[in-house]
Parts: structure tokens; C-alpha cells; sequence
């Protein structure tokens, strides 16, 4: 399946609002702050087309990482603006020039991915653990581009489940991307029942 | 001096004879840019390559694997009237963007070790490269001169070859 119908893209934008409702709840206790979310975005889009669309290639940005293994594969990331990186790890009690300040951010990742995923997967029946995080700063592009790099073998369309976290009164947001496999989109819709 | 830019994006590619033309892959992570040049007619190829192998996998789009995009290009490049015999390679990119690499994700260092393995058996010398490493990368290749920049996040342009101007009137 390389194309979907509006109907399955807005069963899969209401995952994605589930998941990142549940993901925003998780950082707002991490933080002691309110966090409020984007209505999600669920776009299915050539792999040439999804990284424009995830922003400027040559835009420095902080990326997150989790892979998902299970009964679906894929890969969370987060991506957030460097200033807005070092306004999380100061909300963590973290100067960003710290040498803790990488291992603070994956663990905001971690935190967020796994809410998200454990959501989902309870929703839908199916097993999914991540992997432990990692992290980089980069050009846009090229951290995008890895991660569909991933899911690139079986397809040539890109699923993107993107949501908006944005820490009230910090001036401070993380987009959240889930991209997962081919197989993992189809049984994805099969357990929603829209195969 | 404003150079009309071609971007060839995740899976593309693009060949061109066209002077002040710019073949360009902003942003490349674990994807190889392969530039293939004809110097002496002015003639550049760039091809954004994702994946090492196709493994048999029937795809609306082969060119986003080393395999078949080489090919493809080598076949589009003659068709624009460059000499396979005078090309040469030059490659950016294959980086490992994330230090503890999720499955999967080490694919940089797999693609340069596929278009390296394909140059080889196909006899085009590689003159220069970027690659590599845990830092994302942009390419520009200047049709006319055969000039190759390069540039990392934060950085500045560089030049990895230098171009040099053909003064042989194509017959």
C-alpha cells in the first residue's frame, strides 16, 4: 500500500492525538510546567517531499531519536530548536553546556516517545518497545533523511504523524514525528479496521 | 553571480550541461551525494542516494538505490554527450547521524562501501570525498567548471575540487 484514504489518514491523525495528549501529560509532569498540543498532522508524502516538509534542510536542529521494535517498526523522533533544547535542559535544572545536557534531552525523548508508543500500542493491541535514545544536533535534512532512510527499503512514501508540544509560557515547542515502517502503517490500519 | 540551482532531493537525480548550473543536496545524513563529472564538456551529474541495494525490491522509484541509480545516471549522462571514460567521482554524505545508532541507522557507511564497490566495477576513479563521520552535509556541484563544494552544519562552503574552466569549443 503506498497511498492512503482520508478516511484511514484521519484514523491515523486520531492515534497520533491520543498519543501525543498522553506524551504532553507525560513532559508536563517532567517539567512541572503545562504543555499544551497541536492538532496533529497525518500526511503520507514521497520521501523527497516529506523532508521539505519536516522544515529548511540546512535549519540547525536538536533530533531525538527512538526505533520501535515489535509487532510494528518505525522510529519516534523529536526535533526542537536548539534555543528551545537549552531552555528544556534549563527547566531539568541542566546548563545546556553541561556534559549531562545530551543525556537530559534523550531522556525527555525517552519520556515522551515512550508515552506516545505505550498509548498507541494499548489502543491498538499490538506489542511495541523503544530503543533507547540518541541524540543530535544538525542540519534538519540530514537528521530527517536518516531516519526515512530506515523505512525507505519497502516504499517510497513516507508516513509522518507530526504533533506540536509547546511548553506554556517558555516560548518553548518540540515536534514530535512518528514514522513507522510499511508494514507497520498496514497493521497499523488492520487493527483500526480499515485496512 | 546568481547560478541557477537544480536541488536534488532524497531518491532523485538530475544531469546537466548547462552553464551556471548548480546541482545541489542540502542536508545530506546517512545518504550519499554522488556527483559524476565530465570536465572537459562541462557536463555534471548529482544522485541523492538513500540505500545501498535494491535486493530484488520492485520500486515506483529505483533511484533512490546505489544499484540502479548509477546505472541510470552513467545512461542519462552519455545521453547529454559525456564520455564515460573521462568521468570522474566524487562522493559527500554516508555520514552516522546518531552516535548510539538505532537498527538500521549505521546505513551511511554501508551506502559509501555500495557506490564505492559499483564505481570500481564500472571504472570511474573517485577524486574527492566528504564522508563519514557524525555530521550532516551539503553538496554543490558547478556544472560548467566542475567545481565541488561542500559545507557541514555551522560551517561554511568548501571547496573539495577545484574547478577549472574548459576552453575546447565543443565541435
Amino acid at each position: 500500500m503506498s497511498q492512503y484514504t482520508e478516511l484511514q489518514l484521519d484514523a491515523l491523525r486520531e492515534l497520533a492525538n491520543i498519543g501525543s495528549g498522553t506524551a504532553s501529560t507525560a513532559l508536563s509532569g517532567l517539567l512541572g510546567r503545562p504543555v499544551d498540543i497541536s492538532v496533529p498532522k497525518a500526511e503520507a508524502l514521497p520521501f523527497a517531499e516529506a523532508v521539505e516538509a519536516a522544515g529548511d534542510a540546512e535549519a540547525e536542529i536538536t533530533g531525538i531519536v527512538l526505533g520501535l521494535i515489535g509487532d510494528m517498526n518505525g522510529t519516534v523522533l523529536l526535533l526542537v530548536p536548539p534555543p528551545d533544547a537549552d531552555k528544556l535542559c534549563r527547566m531539568l535544572g541542566v546548563e545546556p553546556d553541561d556534559e549531562f545536557a545530551l543525556s537530559a534531552l534523550g531522556e525527555i525523548g525517552n519520556i515522551v516517545g515512550s508515552s506516545y508508543i505505550n498509548a498507541l500500542a494499548s489502543m491498538t493491541g499490538m506489542e511495541i518497545e523503544p530503543t533507547p535514545p540518541a541524540t543530535a544536533t544538525d542540519f534538519l535534512g540530514a537528521i530527517v533523511e536518516t531516519v526515512l532512510a530506515g523505512a525507505a527499503m519497502n516504499g517510497d512514501v513516507a508516513l509522518m504523524l507530526d504533533s506540536n508540544l509547546v511548553v506554556e509560557r517558555e516560548d518553548c515547542s518540540i515536534s514530535f514525528l512518528l514514522v513507522p515502517d510499511q508494514g507497520g502503517v498496514d497493521l497499523l490500519l488492520s487493527r483500526l479496521g480499515l485496512a | 553571480m546568481a547560478a541557477l540551482e537544480t536541488m536534488v532531493r532524497m531518491g532523485e537525480l538530475a544531469v546537466s550541461s548547462a552553464p551556471g548550473h548548480k546541482l545541489v543536496s542540502l542536508g545530506l545524513g546517512s545518504c550519499i551525494g554522488l556527483a559524476l563529472l565530465d570536465r572537459r564538456m562541462g557536463i555534471a551529474g548529482l544522485a541523492h542516494i538513500v540505500l545501498p541495494q535494491s535486493q530484488g525490491h520492485a520500486q515506483d522509484n529505483p533511484r533512490k538505490f546505489a544499484d540502479l541509480a548509477i546505472p541510470e545516471m552513467l545512461s542519462e549522462l552519455e545521453g547529454i554527450g559525456a564520455h564515460r571514460i573521462r568521468l570522474e567521482a566524487v562522493l559527500v554524505g554516508g555520514a552516522a547521524m546518531f552516535a548510539v545508532a538505532a537498527a538500521g541507522l549505521e546505513v551511511g557507511q554501508r551506502n559509501e562501501e555500495a557506490v564505492r564497490d559499483i564505481l570500481r566495477s564500472v571504472r570511474i576513479p573517485v577524486v574527492a570525498t566528504a564522508t563519514g563521520g557524525t555530521r550532516g552535509r551539503t553538496i554543490r556541484v558547478d556544472v560548467a567548471s566542475s567545481e565541488v563544494t561542500v559545507r557541514e552544519a555551522g560551517g561554511k562552503d568548501s571547496e573539495l575540487l577545484a574547478g577549472s574552466r574548459t576552453l575546447e569549443v565543443a565541435a
